[in-house]
């Protein structure tokens, strides 16, 4: 059964961007939110297999929804997108629970390859 | 082992007092909890972990010996943990007396040694085990299985800890892939990923590097404890990305609170606390004192400069000034910091009070059970050091003295085990540290009777006493009541050496005591012993200070308008007549005093006196130096300060300036 994949990001490009990449992956999109808070309502009402998340959001970054996010869930899998220079940011995403990264600008490839692993190296 | 391990001593000598100090203190409890029915499972857990760990940290050390004989009582207990019950009063016995062998072998550690533990010693507490087996093993239907370890007695080789509970020592090493474009958020999350599994001891680069982007090489190194197989780690590195190599290898094995380990941490900056745990390290006692030394240093320079600066001319004066507040805000800061440092919670003292007093009432046939409150309240710790005898001496006088035998406590309506209370709280900048037992509480008619047997006061004064000062007299040197004087509690230091201890470091000692119902003995104690208020006065040419503590206020009189009571003054003073000594006199630097001169009020050995001196200079915060020969031999004198000016000042010890 194919994963089930939840997408947050505040741009509609970037999500667009995202879907098409998983679908190309054999992925099933089940959901997506345009903000952290949004994010942790779409998380809790479909418990995705994984989950990508932008850091630099309004309303709730994606710091805090992690962190809300894997207090409720902790085995939760979410990987954040963020752009160069945001390290430090990654960092405290990590701390709160992120299971790993991607840093934009991405290839497909290589977004892919990051998401197999971190479900398991399948 | 390749590995120094000497240089793990003096941690382990504290971790392992540690853990003893707590084995002790929690059989006594198990006690006491055993008796009152209470759940006890989880202090029979805690008594197995502290003795497997005692055992753990003294294989990794090759203290053999320790180890063999911790090994012995980790085996006592484990029967009665298994079946969840307290150890009945043998076991404990035998406990104990392991617990002690054990202290003095890490005593013997400490100095360089590598101590065999005593032979009879260890088949006591063998024997001990293989009886709490055999009483254990009809209680299961399967019953537990002989223990894992080897049984071999003597100096058996340090049993390594068994497989479950160990931690296991796992050396990572990852290259990030050069293409990856933020290498340090990779390897931060290596750490973190690890954090999961287990306990990162140790990265290389420091976690601090990696945040600010630091990675060498690409390359880090990670040890960490964990009791996950290799291959879950290694599955759980395989989930991450970017990694062009990963190494993982067991280092030897650990037990799980393995000291070493903090090592490493000292080089590493506080500013990033790791996950959930606090970060500390482990510090000297001396060094902190050496700081605060330091920091007591500071203070005086920088009011030295202060007073300089009023010799600048006005116009230069400001910005001298300012940058003096700034440097004293800083000082003040620091020594907030040092001090914070130096705070040591009670229970350091009071852990072991329970223990002394039921192995006191064991050989006296009497029972009693300590509580302690409040033992998480901090003191400085050169306090703490102060008080453990006076503590001590308090508690087994409250046994010795103050309880009845059971038969003496049911025939006066009391319950048959004594009850003493040790407790601490914090009021404003003290500390109140209260004793207090239900036994037969003192009789003030019989210390005045000794008092005047003694020779100590006449008669017509010891009358004159309430009952609350006649109680004090209990403080006299050389005083007691009690019908023979044991070799318990006798020992040639009685409370004037309790009463002396507490007042060398700025606290004084109540006793408050109802014939029948008990004695309370509270210690009214200051956080910190180095700086202290003090009150400065002028007598004859010389500058005196008097500790605030023991200040109760002043007045101006004039000497001779002031009403006699055998041929010395007396000074009305909060509705009674306080004697005035005159300070001048009493310190052999004659001259008479001013006409209207002031009177300070404090407390004295039996009570307050007046102090006639010239005039009174201010109060100030003095940090107190104690005395060098041959200074600490003259009576009256405590300690000494050094004045803004440069002046060095004798901080008097009021309770012996009368004496002198």
């Amino acid at each position: 059964m194919a994963k089930r994949v939840l997408i947050v990001d505040d741009a509609i490009f970037m999500r667009n961007m995202i879907k098409d990449i998983f679908a190309g992956g054999g992925f099933e999109i089940v959901g997506e939110a345009a903000n952290g808070l949004e994010a942790v309502e779409r998380y809790r009402e479909l418990t995705p297999d994984l989950t990508t998340m932008d850091i630099v959001m309004p309303f709730k970054s994606g710091i805090e929804a992690t962190r809300e996010i894997v207090k409720g869930d902790p085995k939760a899998v979410i990987v954040m997108c963020s752009a160069l220079g945001q390290e430090s940011l990654v960092m405290e995403a990590i701390e709160a629970g992120a299971s790993d990264f991607i840093v934009k600008p991405f290839k497909a490839e290589d977004v892919l390859s990051v998401v197999k692993k971190v479900l398991g190296g399948a | 082992m390749a590995l120094d391990i000497s240089k793990y001593l003096g941690l382990f000598v504290s971790e392992a007092g540690e853990h003893l100090a707590q084995l002790g203190a929690e059989l006594v409890r198990l006690e006491a909890a055993g008796r009152d029915g209470a759940a006890v499972s989880e202090l029979v857990d805690g008594l197995f972990r502290h003795a497997h760990s005692v055992k753990g940290m003294s294989a990794s050390m090759e203290l053999d010996g320790i180890a063999a004989l911790a090994h012995r009582a980790e085996d006592l207990v484990d029967p009665f943990r298994r079946r969840g019950v307290a150890p009945d009063a043998e076991s404990v016995d035998v406990l104990l007396a392991a617990v002690d062998g054990l202290g003095a072998l890490v005593a013997r550690a400490a100095q360089g040694e590598k101590p065999e533990a005593d032979r009879a010693l260890l088949e006591r507490v063998e024997a001990a085990a293989a009886r709490a087996r055999g009483e254990a093993a009809p209680e299961r239907e399967a019953p537990a299985p002989p223990l894992a370890e080897p049984q071999s007695p003597g100096v058996a080789p340090p049993a390594p800890p068994p497989a479950a509970a160990l931690h296991r020592r796992v050396e990572v090493e990852v290259e990030v892939a050069g293409a990856c474009p933020v290498p340090a958020v990779r390897a931060f999350l290596v750490v973190k990923k690890l954090a999961r599994l287990g306990q990162v001891v140790r990265t290389a680069p420091a976690e601090e590097d990696l945040r600010a982007g630091r990675l060498p090489g690409h390359r880090l190194t990670a040890t960490l404890e964990t009791p996950a197989p290799l291959g879950e780690v290694e599955r759980a590195l395989s989930q991450i990305s970017d990694l062009a190599r990963v190494a993982v290898a067991e280092a030897e094995a650990r037990p799980a609170p393995a000291a070493p380990a903090a090592a490493p941490r000292l080089a590493a900056a506080p500013a990033a606390p790791a996950e959930g745990a606090e970060r500390t390290v482990r510090v000297r006692v001396e060094l902190l004192d050496s700081f605060l030394d330091a920091v007591g240093e500071l203070i005086l320079a920088t009011s030295r400069l202060r007073a300089l600066g009023r010799a600048v001319p006005e116009e230069h004066r400001p910005p001298l000034e300012d940058g003096v507040d700034r440097l004293h805000a800083t000082v003040k800061d620091l020594h907030d910091k040092v001090m914070a440092v130096r705070m040591t919670p009670l229970s350091l003292l009071t852990e072991r009070l329970p223990r002394a007093a039921r192995d006191l009432a064991r050989r006296l046939g009497k029972q009693v059970e300590v509580e302690v409150r409040g033992a998480e309240i901090e003191i400085d710790r050169a306090l703490l050091d102060e008080l453990a005898d006076p503590l001590t001496h308090l508690l087994r006088n409250a046994v010795d003295h103050g309880l009845e035998s059971p038969p003496e406590r049911l025939r006066a309506g009391k319950g048959a085990t004594g009850h003493v209370t040790v407790s601490a709280r914090r009021e404003r900048d003290r500390v109140l540290l209260e004793l207090a037992d239900d036994g037969r509480g003192m009789d003030p008619e019989r210390l005045r009777a000794a008092a005047v047997a003694k020779g100590a006061l006449p008669a017509a004064a010891a009358e004159r006493l309430s009952d609350k000062d006649a109680l004090q007299l209990a403080c006299l040197p050389g005083l007691s009541t009690a019908a023979e004087v044991t070799d318990l509690s006798g020992r040639g230091v009685g409370l004037d050496a309790v009463k002396r201890s507490v007042e060398a470091v700025g606290g004084a000692l109540e006793i408050d005591s109802a014939r029948g119902r008990g004695t309370r003995f509270v210690l009214r104690l200051p956080l910190t012993v180095a700086v202290q208020q003090v009150l400065l006065v002028r007598v004859a040419e010389e500058v005196l200070a008097l500790p605030i503590a023991k200040v109760h206020g002043a007045a101006e009189v004039a000497l001779s308008a002031l009403d006699q009571s055998r041929g010395a003054p007396v000074l009305p003073y909060d509705g009674a007549l306080v004697p005035v000594l005159d300070l001048g006199a009493l310190l052999g630097f004659g001259g008479a005093r001013p006409a209207p001169c002031a009177v300070v009020v404090a407390d004295g050995e039996a009570g307050p006196v007046g102090l006639a001196v010239d005039q009174l200079l201010g109060q100030q915060e003095a940090v107190l130096k104690p005395l060098a020969r041959p200074f600490d031999r003259v009576p009256g004198l405590s300690a000494v300060t050094v004045l803004a000016s440069g002046r060095p000042v004798f901080v008097l010890d009021l309770a012996r300036l009368g004496a002198a």
